[in-house]
């Protein structure tokens, strides 16, 4: 899911280093607030961490391998300020040494991956765990789940990337100028990797490290388990209450995206969905592009493209999303409306908890 | 670091000969390939940074600066021809900088082309002007990973985190990624151990089950041991006047012979947008 | 007890982690320019101990006192007294993965003097001083991982001593050295005991004791289980034995040889 240089418009790619900068402001206070001088080691170490985990072949169901992002685990064990900058530095070491995803696009790898994934996979684990014992097989639940739906929503998030680039950008002939793919074909294409392979990926990496550290090592889990350990313990995460100010501008961003879909309207008349499925057009291109004949299959073998994007090929897109205003409003209301739900509903039940915990219950 | 890479390699190769150790333990072997990969990356590009070139001799900020103007050019064109001339002008610096085609082509061109290539293929077919975007999507990621590339193969890591300065990150996050850096290689060592020891523990094919099982537990026991291993550096950070706050030396003074490289970059940047409009 | 001055005075110290007593009970006097070893086999509490001088650790109970003052986590909350105990009492942590936290070999012989706020000049000519004479001049831009273990070592020590401490605490300074690299470090810390220097060094290593040494503190489950001269303590094969510092049938088998040439404990209990 790193996207790489040349996919997204430069203004895109403005946009979403402005949109993830407060994000790492923010979350650098939360945790220098609370860790002080071990806030540098701390996330230094873990992100050096994750970009090892990044590495790790996993095995999963039905014979296949998938790398996970290890964003989830990270936001278990440090809470989401602590995910999110461990997470964003790993990506930009990846990016600016290792030639993984672009440069221009470290702002929008880190916001779909590290902060929308971790804030996802925070809000999931602590939703489902609720105040379950530290060794329960519920929290193991919960991890598993937290990862599938970290990583789904990231992909969704790069996906709708994509997708309005060709809407908004092309040259004086027509042609895209960065991703080519619209929303219809963008949304399946990558979700259908995420939801089978890059999901599960992250899901088994997620429970099977929670499963694990439940045995060995249950004191990195306190941090997140308010209510379900025995206090005393050195807690790591700077805890619900004073990450709020990240949920909020994060609600608040999102519900301002079908906004933006308004303003960018007039850029929808350029574009016709009909040009590609309608058989004369399509005849055209192959000629112009001298009759190459269409291909079989994606490329194989390269294994990072498992994870990435499944062949684009419109058969796959769901019927409703054929029409382009809707597919981009609903998928953009999707995702917008995944976080914004599971904020509200984590918002009342922390509400709850507090409420319990203040009347000595 | 280099031998013991290699060595470690042939080892590898000979075990991989043994097909039923292979199937014992797939994860753990293509694990330790990845990591493997790269260390020996970092090797090479490390060992390409101390070499003598054209772009080895630039300030690392200069440097930086002025490929990422170059960057900025390639996204920016709405034309492919001043895309060409910026990669032409990557490769000429290339070429000047002692790199080898070769290297770059291996590690660079092959895999963005595969990957882009195979993104960019079907769009021939769906979209209408496909050819053409996917021209654009290719030649401007080729380009872009070129110059990353240049930059990477040129300049010491912990030189390039530094020059982040330049950008105006700020002083605790330069720190926060030259210790990410540092530990990296300290992290993949742990891990290349663990997964060595699990090797030559492990007789026999495992299901999928315990496979993954095993996964999760090393990467559990990396986090563990990471966790520990961040509380004993901040007493050791502690102990050296430590006090939450970054410092960072400042570089030397820029010399005019940088000052010339970055104009040149940001001319020759300026000039591509220009005919990129 | 003499006429010299103290540096460290412990009395009854103890340290509780979590449910373990590390330090049961410690009662110290470390005088000026003294070369004193912590002598005791993995788990006696000599590396809290040490963390306890450097002012890491606090004891839950009992008191540790500096030149007459008592180090209280109180204390290190003003920058200026946390400035002054650090650039005069310094640790080298036994792992090199701990003690090297940055980037380059020149970063981490800056790191102490920037974070004093030295200025910029005295740093880089002090930085530059210290690169020479430990001979690391040119591992100047080298990144840790690719150092040997006996570079390691010697880069760890120099940047403790940049800012020219007058208490040098080491950790197992030559653990999982080769022979060649660890004669070199023992070579290096013998010049350093100029007789202004206070020197305390944690190990198991009974030579390192006799060779550097000047006093012997034999530590055994958090207690002090004797003092006095190296010479006398390692010729104590009863005592050592029991502190699990040689093996039973190392010292019926050698005993001729303990006095002159104590074998090393290289394994771990």
């Amino acid at each position: 899911m790193h996207i790489p240089d040349g996919y997204l418009s430069p203004s895109t790619c403005a946009a979403m280093y402005g949109v993830s900068t407060p994000f790492w402001y923010g979350a650098l206070q939360r945790m220098k607030r609370t860790l002080h001088t071990q806030t540098t080691p701390l996330l230094a170490v873990f992100s050096a961490l994750s970009f090892i985990v990044m590495m790790f072949n996993l095995p999963l169901p039905g014979g296949t391998t998938g790398h996970a992002v290890g964003v989830s685990i990270a936001a278990i064990v440090l809470g989401p300020a602590g995910a999110i900058l461990s997470i964003s530095m790993a990506l930009v070491i990846q990016a600016l040494l290792f030639g993984d995803g672009g440069i221009t696009a470290i702002g929008a790898n880190c916001f779909n991956m590290a902060i929308a994934g971790a804030l996802v996979a925070y809000a999931a684990y602590r939703l489902i765990a609720g105040r379950a014992a530290l060794t329960s097989r519920r929290r193991v639940i919960a991890a598993g789940v937290a990862g599938y739906l970290a990583i789904n929503v990231s992909a969704l998030l790069a996906a709708i990337e994509f997708g309005i680039q060709p809407m908004l950008f092309h040259d004086a002939a027509g042609a895209p100028l960065y991703a080519p793919y619209p929303l219809h074909i963008a949304i399946p294409a990558m979700m259908i990797g995420h939801l089978t392979i890059a999901g599960v990926a992250e899901m088994v990496l997620t429970a099977g490290v929670l499963a694990y550290l439940q045995k060995a090592d249950p004191g990195l889990l306190e941090g997140t388990a308010p209510g379900a350990a025995p206090s005393g313990a050195e807690s790591i995460d700077p805890g619900w209450r004073r990450t709020r100010p990240l949920w909020i501008t994060l609600g608040v961003l999102l519900a301002l995206t079908p906004v933006g879909i308004v303003a960018a309207g007039s850029a929808w008349g350029e574009w016709s969905p009909a040009d590609f499925s309608n058989a004369a057009s399509r005849r055209q291109i192959a000629r112009a592009s001298g009759s190459v004949a269409p291909p079989v299959a994606a490329p194989s073998g390269l294994r990072r493209l498992a994870d990435f994007w499944t062949s684009p090929m419109p058969r796959y897109s769901a019927p409703f999303l054929r029409s382009p205003a809707f597919g981009y409003l609903l998928s953009a209301m999707a995702g917008t409306g995944v976080i914004i739900l599971s904020c509200v509903l984590f918002s009342w039940m922390s509400g709850r908890t507090r409420a319990r915990a203040a009347t000595g219950s | 670091m280099d031998e013991r890479a290699h060595s470690r390699a042939g080892g590898d190769r000979k075990l991989m000969a043994s097909r039923s150790a292979r199937r014992a333990s797939a994860f753990v072997e293509k694990s330790i390939h990845s990591l493997l990969e790269t260390a020996d990356y970092a090797a090479r590009a490390e060992r390409r940074a101390e070499s003598r070139g054209l772009l080895q001799r630039l300030d690392p900020r200069s440097k930086l600066v002025g490929i990422l103007l170059l960057i900025f050019a390639v996204v920016f064109s709405r034309a492919l021809w001043p895309i060409a001339l910026v990669f032409a002008a990557a490769v000429a610096l290339a070429l000047g900088s002692g790199i080898r085609l070769r290297a770059v082509a291996v590690s660079i061109w092959i895999p963005a082309l595969l990957f882009t290539g195979a993104i960019a293929l079907p769009s021939v077919f769906v979209v209408e002007h496909g050819g053409r975007s996917a021209a654009f999507l290719v030649s401007r990621s080729l380009t872009c990973a070129t110059l990353s590339a240049l930059l990477v193969f040129s300049t010491p890591w912990p030189a390039l985190l530094k020059a982040l300065r330049a950008l105006r990150v700020p002083a605790i996050a330069v720190a926060m990624l030259g210790m990410t850096y540092r530990y990296l290689f300290s992290i993949l060592d742990i891990a290349r151990d663990m997964m060595e020891s699990r090797r030559s523990r492990t007789v026999g094919a495992l299901s999928g089950a315990e496979q993954r099982r095993i996964a999760a537990a090393s990467a559990g026991v990396l986090l563990s041991r990471s966790v520990q291993l961040s509380r004993e550096v901040h007493l050791a950070m502690l102990s050296r006047g430590y006090r939450g706050e970054a410092f960072t030396l400042e570089e030397r003074r820029m010399r005019p012979r940088d000052w010339t490289s970055l104009a040149l970059f940001a001319g020759f940047a300026a000039l591509v947008t220009g005919f990129g409009r | 007890m003499s006429a010299t001055a103290a540096v460290f005075e412990l009395q009854q110290v103890r340290y509780r982690y979590q449910e373990l007593t590390a330090l049961d009970g410690i009662d110290l006097r470390i005088e000026q320019g003294s070369r004193n070893v912590l002598l005791g086999a993995n788990g006696s509490g000599k590396s809290t101990l040490l963390r306890i001088l450097d002012a890491l650790y606090f004891p839950s109970s009992g008191s540790v006192r500096f030149h007459g003052r008592e180090l209280t986590p109180k204390l290190f909350e003003s920058d200026e007294n946390a400035f002054d105990f650090r650039r005069r009492v310094g640790l080298v942590f036994q792992s090199p993965d701990v003690q090297l936290f940055n980037p380059t070999v020149f970063d981490e012989i800056a790191f102490g003097p920037l974070q004093l706020r030295w200025e910029r000049e005295q740093i880089l000519s002090r930085v530059n001083t210290v690169l020479d004479r430990f001979e690391i001049a040119h591992l100047r831009d080298r990144p840790p991982h690719r150092l040997s273990g006996g570079e390691k070592k010697r880069v760890a020590i120099a940047s403790v001593l940049v800012l020219d401490p007058e208490v040098l605490l080491l950790d197992e300074p030559t653990a999982a050295l080769d022979p060649r690299s660890e004669s070199q470090i023992i070579n290096l810390l013998a010049s350093l005991g100029d007789g202004r220097r206070t020197v305390v060094i944690a190990t198991h290593d009974l030579n390192l004791a006799v060779d550097i040494g000047d006093r012997c503190v034999l530590l055994e489950r958090g207690r002090v289980a004797a003092e006095g001269d190296p010479r006398e303590i390692v010729r104590d094969t009863e005592l050592l034995g029991r502190v699990n510092l040689i093996h039973e049938h190392l010292h019926r088998h050698a005993s001729g040889l303990v006095h002159s040439h104590p074998h090393r404990h290289p394994h771990e209990h």
